[in-house]
C-alpha cells in the first residue's frame, strides 16, 4: 500500500465533487473523480480504490446502484467499501419506489448511506470508521 | 331517467296482463255471438219460434265488438309484432295507459249491459243466464283494480234487484218477459216442463264449460308467469354473482400498487366467476406491432412461452381487435382466425373471446377469455366481459398515471434538491474553514444562508412526502409493527438533538404494547414530526416528555408534551392546514415548513388514528394520538 489512501468520488454534480475533493484533500486523501457509472468503472479498472463515494442517480435513475452491483459480482472488486450518497432520504432509498425494487431482493452491497447535503465532519468520521473496519477485515482474511 | 317515465313503466308492467287480455276479450265475444246465434237457431229448429229480442241483443254485441276491434287496431302498440309477442313497454306513452283502461272499462260495461238485457228478456232473476254475471265479475277482478271489481259487483246486484222489482207479482213489467210469457204460460204442459229442464241443463253445461275454460286459461297464464319469474330470478342470481365478482375485482384492482398485481387480479377474477377455463391480458408493445402476455390465469407455462410475442399481422383474431372491433369470438374450427390451431387445441381451448383493452380510442392490448366448450359464450357473456375489459383498461391506465406522477414527483424533487445540496455542501466547506478562516460576520452570514437552504430542502422533502401520500396509491402496505421498537431507535437520535439544545427529553415507553397495523416508515415519520416539533418550539432549559402507553379504550396512546411556547387557541383549527404556522411560532424560529402536522394528520388518517391538542401560551403544548 502506497501510504496515500485512494478515494474515488463518482457523482454527476461537479460542484459537489469539488466540495468533496476539498474536504478529502484537507485530510491528505488521494482523490480521483468520475462523473458517471461508466467512467467510474473505467477508473476502478485502472486502479482499485480504497473506498468509493457513489451517487445514486446519475446518467440513469439507478446508475449508482447498477455500478455497485456490478462491482459486487466481480471477485476482484467485491471488497471495495462503498458509501452511497443520495438526495433521497435513506429510508426512501431502502424502502424504495419501483425503480429500486429489483435490488431489494438481494443484500445491500453498500457499506453505508449518507444523506445529501454532505456534512464534511460526518463524512470524514464515517470514512475513517469504514476504512478502519475494512483494514481489520483485510488483515483477518489475509491471516 | 325522469320519475314520471319510471312510473309509466311500472304501470305498464302491471298493465301488461290487461293489455294482453283485451284482444282475448274481443275474440271471446265472437264466440259468444256465434254460440248465441246457434242457440237461437236451435230454439227455432225445435219450436219454430225465434227469440227476436235475444237476437237483437246478440246483434248489438256483434256491432260493438266490431267497433272494439277497430279501436283496438288503432290503439294497439304492437301491430307489427302481434298481440302476444313481448313488447317493449318503452314504446308506450303515459296517455296510452289511460286509453287502455278506458277501453277495458267500456268493454266490460257494455258486456254487462248486454247480459242484463238478455237476463231481462229471458226471465229476470229466474233466468238461467243470471248465472253468467259471475264470469263478468271474475273477469273484472282479473283485469281491473279491486275497487272497479266491487263497483261492477254492486252495479250488477242493483240491476238484478231492479229486475226483481219489475217482475210480475212484484210490479208490472214494462215489457212482457219472454221466459215467463212464452214458456211458463204452458204450465202443466209436460213439453214446457221438459223445456225448462233442458234450458236449465244447457245453461249449467255452458256455465261449467266457461268456468273450466276460465280456470284453465288463468292457470296456464299463472304457470307461464311463474316460469317467467323463475327464469328471471335465475337470471338475477347469475347477474348478482357476476356483479359481486366485478365489484370484488374492481376493489382488488383499486388496491393494487403495481400493474402486474392489478392485471393478475383481473385475469384471476374473470376466470373464477364465469367458470371459464382461462383468461389472459396481452399488452401492445411501443411499436404497436406485437402483443405480449402481461398476465395469464389458467394457461400452461408451455403455451405462454410458445406465444411470448405475438405478431399482430400473423394473428387475425388479435388484429381484428387492434383494428377496432368491439369483440371477436373465435371457434377452433374457424381456420381463418388461428394461425396455429393445434397449439390452442392442445391447450384444451375450444372457443375464446377477445376484447380490446381500450382507454377512449387508444388500445392498450387484448383481454382474452378461453373456454373448453365450443360456442359457450352468449351475447350477455360478451357484454359482461366487455365491461370487465373496460374496467381493467381504466384501472391499468389509472395506475400508470399514478406511477408516472410519483416518478415525476421524485425526479422533480431530486432535480430541485441537487443544486441545493451542492450549495449547502460548499457553504459548509466555507463555514468549517476548509478554505481558510472567515471573520465572525462572514461566518454568521454563511451560517444564515445554510439555514435558509436547509429549510428549503426540508420543504421540498415534506412536499414530496405529502404529494406521494396524496396520490390515491397506497405506497405502504400495512403490517404488524411494534411501536415501542421504532420509538426506542429514534429516542437515541432525539436524545442527542435535545442535549445540543439543552432540553431535557424523557421517554416513557410501556413494555408489552400490542403491535399496530402500520409500517416502520409511517411510524418513523409520525414520531419524528411530533418530537422534532416539540424540540423546535421549546426554549433551552425546557422539557419534552414522550409517553407511549396502552390506551384505556383499547389501542395505543402516544403523548408528546413540551414546556415550549404553546399554541394560541385561535390557531387550533388551522393547525393541520398546509403551510400554516402560528404567529408566535414564526417569531420563535424561522425553520418550519408548515407541513409537519399536515403529514402527521395524513399518517394518522391512513392508520385510522386520531389526534388531539391542548396548549396554553408560554406553558407548553401536548399532542395526544390514539392508534387502534
Amino acid at each position: 500500500m502506497s501510504g496515500v489512501t485512494d478515494i474515488l468520488v463518482i457523482d454527476d454534480d461537479k460542484d459537489l465533487v469539488e466540495s468533496m475533493r476539498i474536504i478529502l484533500e484537507s485530510r491528505q486523501y488521494g482523490v480521483r473523480v468520475a462523473y458517471n457509472g461508466k467512467q467510474g468503472y473505467e477508473k476502478i479498472e485502472a486502479k482499485i480504490p480504497d473506498l468509493i463515494i457513489l451517487d445514486v442517480m446519475m446518467a440513469t435513475d439507478t446508475d449508482g446502484f447498477d455500478l455497485a452491483y456490478k462491482l459486487k459480482h466481480q471477485h476482484e472488486y467485491q471488497n471495495i467499501p462503498i458509501i452511497m450518497a443520495t438526495s433521497f432520504p435513506q429510508k426512501m432509498a431502502e424502502e424504495g419506489s419501483d425503480k429500486f425494487q429489483h435490488i431489494l431482493g438481494e443484500s445491500w452491497p453498500i457499506s453505508h448511506f449518507i444523506e445529501k447535503p454532505i456534512d464534511p465532519e460526518d463524512l470524514l468520521i464515517i470514512m475513517e470508521k469504514i476504512l478502519a473496519e475494512h483494514k481489520i477485515e483485510m488483515n483477518q482474511s489475509s491471516v | 331517467m325522469q320519475p314520471g317515465y319510471v312510473l309509466v313503466k311500472e304501470q305498464l308492467f302491471f298493465r301488461k296482463e290487461l293489455i294482453e287480455r283485451l284482444p282475448w276479450l274481443i275474440r271471446l265475444r265472437w264466440a259468444v255471438v256465434v254460440f248465441g246465434f246457434a242457440g237461437c237457431g236451435a230454439i227455432y229448429f225445435f219450436w219454430q219460434w225465434l227469440p227476436l229480442p235475444l237476437m237483437a241483443i246478440l246483434s248489438g254485441v256483434l256491432c260493438y265488438n266490431l267497433l272494439f276491434l277497430f279501436v283496438w287496431r288503432r290503439l294497439s302498440p304492437f301491430k307489427s309484432q302481434g298481440a302476444h309477442s313481448d313488447f317493449d313497454s318503452s314504446f308506450i306513452r303515459a296517455q296510452d295507459v289511460l286509453r287502455f283502461n278506458v277501453f277495458a272499462h267500456a268493454q266490460i260495461s257494455l258486456d254487462l249491459l248486454a247480459l242484463c238485457m238478455a237476463i231481462w228478456y229471458s226471465g229476470g232473476v229466474c233466468s238461467p243466464l243470471a248465472l253468467f254475471v259471475i264470469f263478468h265479475i271474475i273477469l273484472t277482478g282479473i283485469l281491473l283494480q279491486p275497487l272497479s271489481c266491487y263497483l261492477y259487483g254492486v252495479l250488477v246486484l242493483l240491476t238484478l234487484g231492479g229486475l226483481v222489482w219489475f217482475q210480475p207479482g212484484v210490479h208490472s213489467p214494462i215489457f212482457p218477459l219472454w221466459y215467463q210469457h212464452v214458456i211458463l204460460p204452458h204450465d202443466g204442459n209436460p213439453v214446457a216442463k221438459d223445456f225448462i229442464g233442458i234450458v236449465r241443463y244447457v245453461t249449467l253445461v255452458v256455465a261449467v264449460l266457461i268456468t273450466a275454460f276460465l280456470v284453465t286459461t288463468l292457470k296456464l297464464s299463472l304457470r307461464t308467469k311463474g316460469r317467467e319469474l323463475l327464469r328471471l330470478s335465475k337470471a338475477i342470481d347469475a347477474s348478482n354473482t357476476k356483479l359481486t365478482a366485478l365489484y370484488d375485482m374492481v376493489k382488488e384492482m383499486g388496491m393494487s400498487t403495481e400493474s402486474k398485481a392489478l392485471m393478475d387480479s383481473a385475469t384471476r377474477r374473470a376466470a373464477g366467476i364465469m367458470g371459464v377455463k382461462a383468461c389472459s391480458i396481452k399488452l401492445l408493445d411501443e411499436q404497436h406491432k406485437n402483443l405480449r402476455f402481461a398476465s395469464t390465469y389458467g394457461l400452461s407455462e408451455e403455451y405462454i412461452k410458445s406465444k411470448e410475442s405475438i405478431d399482430i399481422q400473423k394473428s387475425p383474431i388479435n388484429r381484428k381487435i387492434i383494428d377496432g372491433a368491439v369483440y371477436a369470438i373465435g371457434h377452433i374450427e374457424e381456420r381463418d382466425y388461428f394461425a396455429y390451431p393445434e397449439d390452442i387445441r392442445k391447450e384444451g381451448i375450444a372457443s375464446l373471446i377477445c376484447l380490446p383493452l381500450r382507454v377512449e380510442k387508444r388500445i392498450l392490448g387484448v383481454f382474452c377469455v378461453y373456454s373448453d366448450a365450443d360456442a359457450s359464450f352468449t351475447e350477455s357473456d360478451v357484454r359482461f366481459f366487455a365491461l370487465m375489459a373496460d374496467l381493467t383498461a381504466m384501472e391499468i391506465e389509472k395506475l400508470n398515471t399514478q406511477l408516472n406522477r410519483i416518478w415525476f414527483l421524485q425526479k422533480a424533487a431530486h432535480q430541485l434538491r441537487s443544486p441545493l445540496h451542492a450549495v449547502v455542501s460548499m457553504l459548509r466547506i466555507l463555514q468549517k474553514g476548509y478554505l481558510g478562516e472567515m471573520n465572525v460576520k462572514q461566518e454568521e452570514t454563511v451560517l444564515r444562508c445554510e439555514k435558509r437552504l436547509e429549510l428549503l430542502d426540508s420543504l421540498v422533502k415534506d412536499l414530496l412526502n405529502l404529494s406521494i401520500r396524496r396520490t390515491a396509491l397506497n405506497p405502504d402496505a400495512l403490517h404488524r409493527v411494534q411501536l415501542s421498537e421504532v420509538l426506542r431507535v429514534l429516542s437515541g437520535l432525539f436524545g442527542s438533538q435535545a442535549r445540543e439544545k439543552t432540553i431535557d427529553i424523557i421517554f416513557h415507553i410501556d413494555e408489552n404494547l400490542p403491535a399496530v397495523m402500520a409500517t416502520d416508515r409511517l411510524l418513523d415519520d409520525l414520531f419524528t414530526n411530533l418530537i422534532s416539533n416539540a424540540l423546535k418550539y421549546t426554549p433551552p432549559g425546557g422539557k419534552v416528555t414522550v409517553c407511549l402507553t396502552r390506551a384505556e379504550e383499547g389501542g395505543i396512546r402516544l403523548e408528546v408534551a413540551d414546556t415550549g411556547i404553546g399554541i394560541p387557541e385561535q390557531d387550533f383549527s388551522r393547525l393541520f392546514s398546509e403551510f400554516y404556522r402560528a404567529e408566535n411560532a414564526k417569531d420563535f424560529t424561522e425553520t418550519g415548513t408548515g407541513l409537519g402536522l399536515v403529514i402527521v394528520k395524513e399518517i394518522l388518517d391512513q392508520l385510522k388514528g386520531t389526534i388531539s391538542v391542548s396548549s396554553s401560551i408560554g406553558e407548553g403544548s401536548t399532542f395526544v394520538c390514539h392508534l387502534p
